[in-house]
């Protein structure tokens, strides 16, 4: 028997402290709310932070263990599940947002009624969001200023109205990005900063990057990466409200007699089990672990999981997964790329973006260039592995390669999902998430069209070779894990309302990635944290009024 | 103790000269191998990095696995996260153990001596031998892609090796030993990088300080040429 007692009851616990948890405390917390913030990994700082290749990208510090936390994936029920590193992402204080890209366009106002727009797509679960970018707003306004964001605003002749631009000014170019935004010019095509989630001046205390070159995954041991480590969790500590507890891993979200959620049960590092009770419970586990963690929380009142009475936790599972067409520049010809300088990637074009049927598919995505890694990690198709072959093709083409991307809108699918896998456990002796997953046609078609494009803008960039990355499943390469927990007006279709309340248990919320109806062409983290806060805000204003005080 | 509180050991994986796993015959065999995976020409290669050095401490324990964020020791593992890496740790070292075999049987084989008496076209021969598919030829513009074996970079997953057998493990870990922060053993004065170009942080202690940067590569003082959007000007900062 166990003689401990369970911390105090508060006002509101959150699972997860990534992007939508760290949002929702922040906000919460500055309207004088007690949260408590349950994070699964540990609370690395900035001075844990350097530019190690090998630790960050080989080893994986900061991504999670596959031997701890394993997956499992299938392309349909007839097939059994094999275990894979399906869409790992950081389970760390500040979740995916601590070693990522950075990048931050706001969705378009099309991708909010795709259903109207385009009617019932065979084999497709297509709606309209239950709210209109109008809506979003203020919200991503309000995330991009006080997250901290750097932009040119207005330079996105794609975007719907927006009421002020970005705090800081356009990060600065690479040579990758003047390749690609000459050769875009050439063809005709638009192009303009991209949006990112870094200072580039000194901004709310903060320094700008130093372009050391490590940005993507890679933490940034300064502060010019913007992330919820170093933005909203701090704001949120500041109001001394927020009891932010690192490796505590939630087991099951509890329900009392009323079908309400009474708090949640975790374990903390060294094994021992702890209930904190809340008036409401806001998982944040992302797109995986969220719907795994409503799965695992069976109880007689929720026979089929928790909030899961339409059936639809974990289904429509969207993964926008990254492909590229690779361009290989001769040294004789171009001058060197030094794709290793400043961040990763530079510019980005929407012109692709909206759909156009002569394309022969609907939907497309934002393109934008990139490197092609560290000097451990750099490869292309093709590259000799070894001998003098191999050490040739890494002199005269490290410093001339460079790739352009798609993040693939890809269709929601009711049976492509996220349940429990029935015999994979992890290390703490929990199912693990099963994948489910066969991409919908309209996604390879859109993938092959939009590579062969960005095929396209390299050979109009003078590269001498071009080599096209097409997937052949989704493997979840981008960590973007969205759709799991439908955002809709109808309870039989959805699983939470518009303002990402269950519709089954009145005070339990999810205000991560797994709300978004429709994949989008876009990084979602931007999306994540506005609608995280426009979700608080309401809590604040209408669903506080009847708690008890915490 | 969660990995944010792990310490640092103040160890160097340069702090004794030779091996600290390897026997020195597998040491010597595993040496000359790299040399025919990173060969030096004109350029320094696989030796003078000291690759050999950089997989021997990956198999030396879990001392080596993370360096300190300023590369100044190395981190202490504890608990699962360590149990995790001991486990890998140990089928890397299986790998490598029946991998020094087998290249012993097929040098002896097919040439009667051992791997590191052999000529560097023999060695070749044995090499390949083991990798089960033609020895990598030349790069050309023009060649179809499926020459070579390498893959698509690593997007931005992480990277897993768990599943790789012993010949292309062999390949990564040197490769890793040529380009890898030289903390970890190998990239010695940091030649690796300077063969193929990247001019890289001096140390790891100026990637946290701000003192090592990469703008000098860049054009940070371009204008996005905005004046073609007209709303542009109308959102702008004042
Ligand atoms: C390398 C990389 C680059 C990226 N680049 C971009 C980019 O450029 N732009 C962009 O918009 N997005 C990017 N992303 C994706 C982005 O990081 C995610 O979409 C976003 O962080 C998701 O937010 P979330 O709130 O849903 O979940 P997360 O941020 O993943 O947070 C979830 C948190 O919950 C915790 N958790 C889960 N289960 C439990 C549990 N049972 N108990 C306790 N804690 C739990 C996890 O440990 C995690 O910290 C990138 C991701 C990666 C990995």
């Amino acid at each position: 028997m166990k003689t401990k007692k369970n911390p105090e009851p508060v006002d509101v616990v959150i699972v997860g402290a990534g992007a939508g948890g760290a949002t929702a405390a922040k906000v919460l917390t500055e309207a004088g709310m007690r949260v408590v913030g349950l994070e699964r990994g540990p609370w690395l700082k900035p001075e844990h932070a350097s530019g190690d290749e090998l630790k960050y990208l080989n080893r994986n510090f900061i991504w999670q263990d596959p031997k701890l936390k394993p997956r499992t994936y299938r392309p349909n029920d007839r097939e059994e599940a094999v275990v894979t590193n399906f869409s790992a992402t950081p389970q760390v204080v500040g979740g995916g947002t601590t070693h990522w890209g950075g990048m931050v366009p706001r969705m378009t106002e099309n991708d909010f009624k795709l259903r109207s727009i385009h009617g019932d797509v065979e084999g497709a679960s297509l709606v309209d969001w239950p709210i209109t970018y109008d809506e979003l707003e203020p919200y991503y306004t309000r995330v991009e200023w006080e997250f901290g964001t750097s932009g040119l605003g207005g330079a996105n002749r794609w975007e719907g109205r927006r009421s002020r631009g970005y705090p800081t000014k356009p990060s600065p170019l690479s040579q990758i990005g003047r390749t690609f935004a000459t050769a875009m010019d050439k063809l005709g095509h638009s192009t303009f900063p991209m949006p990112q989630g870094m200072v580039t001046e000194p901004y709310r205390g903060r320094q700008p990057f130093s372009e050391n070159g490590f940005w993507q995954q890679y933490p940034d041991p300064g502060t010019g990466k913007s992330s919820t480590l170093i933005s909203f969790i701090p704001d949120a500590i500041n109001t001394g409200l927020y009891d932010l507890r690192s490796d505590c891993y939630v087991s099951e979200i509890l329900v009392g007699p009323d079908g309400k959620a009474t708090g949640v049960r975790y374990q903390d590092e060294d094994g021992d089990e702890w209930v904190q009770l809340a008036n409401a419970v806001i998982v944040c586990g992302g797109g995986i672990e969220t719907p795994r963690l409503l799965l695992m929380s069976k109880s007689a009142l929720f026979p089929d999981g928790l909030a899961n009475s339409s059936g639809q936790v974990g289904r429509n599972a969207t993964f926008h997964q990254y492909s590229f067409s690779v361009g290989l520049f001769d040294r004789d010809l171009t001058d060197p790329l030094y794709g290793w300088s400043g961040h990763y990637m530079s510019g980005c074009s929407f012109d692709f973006y909206e759909t156009d049927e002569s394309r022969g598919h609907i939907l497309g995505s934002l393109i934008f260039p990139s490197n092609l890694g560290h000097p451990v990690n750099w490869s292309f198709p093709g590259r000799p592995t070894w001998g003098s072959a191999a050490k040739d093709a890494d002199r005269e083409l490290f410093n001339h390669t460079m790739k352009i991307g798609i993040l693939l809108h890809d269709l929601p699918v009711e049976s492509n999902r996220v349940d429990l896998d029935p015999t994979v456990t992890d290390a703490w002796g929990l199912p693990v998430a099963r994948i489910t997953h066969t991409p919908h046609w309209n996604d390879f078609a859109q993938e092959k069209w939009q590579v062969a494009k960005n095929g396209e803008v390299l050979e109009a960039a003078g590269a001498r070779k071009v080599i096209p990355v097409n997937m052949e499943r989704i493997t979840g390469n981008t960590s973007h894990e969205l759709g799991t927990t439908r955002m809709g007006d109808d309870p039989a279709t959805s699983v939470v309302d518009r303002w990402c309340r269950t519709h089954d248990v009145p005070n339990l919320y999810v205000f991560d990635a797994s709300f978004f109806p429709t994949a989008t062409g876009i990084n979602p983290a931007l999306t994540i944290m506005a609608n995280a806060w426009r979700c608080a805000d309401q809590i604040i204003r209408v669903d506080s009024r009847g708690w008890a005080q915490g | 103790m969660g990995q944010a509180e792990w310490v640092t050991d103040p160890i160097s994986t340069r702090d004794v000269d030779g091996p600290i796993y390897f026997s020195d015959e597998d040491w010597r065999t595993i040496e000359a191998a790299a040399a025919r995976i990173i060969p030096t020409d004109n350029h320094p290669g696989a030796t003078e990095a000291h690759v050999v050095r950089f997989i021997d401490r990956m198999l030396a324990g879990t001392q080596f696995v993370f360096a300190a964020a300023d590369g100044e020791g190395f981190l202490r593992m504890q608990g699962r996260e360590e149990r995790a890496w001991a486990e890998r740790i140990e089928q890397r070292r299986d790998l490598y153990r029946s991998g020094l075999i087998q290249l012993c049987d097929v040098s002896v084989g097919r040439f009667g001596a051992h791997f590191v008496a052999l000529s560097c076209d023999q060695q070749d021969a044995v090499l390949e031998e083991l990798s089960g598919e033609p020895k990598p030829t030349k790069f050309s513009f023009d060649a179809p892609e499926d020459d070579g074996l390498g893959g698509a970079p690593a997007g931005n997953q992480p990277v897993n090796e768990d599943f790789l057998s012993f010949f292309p493990l062999l390949v990564l870990n040197s490769r890793q030993g040529f380009y890898s922060d030289p903390v970890y053993g190998g990239n010695e004065n940091r030649i690796g990088w300077a063969v193929i170009g990247f001019d890289g942080p001096p140390t790891l202690a100026s990637t946290m300080d701000g003192s090592y940067t990469t703008k000098k590569y860049m054009i940070v003082d371009a204008e996005w040429p905005y004046e073609r959007h007209p709303e542009v000007l109308r959102y702008r900062r004042p």
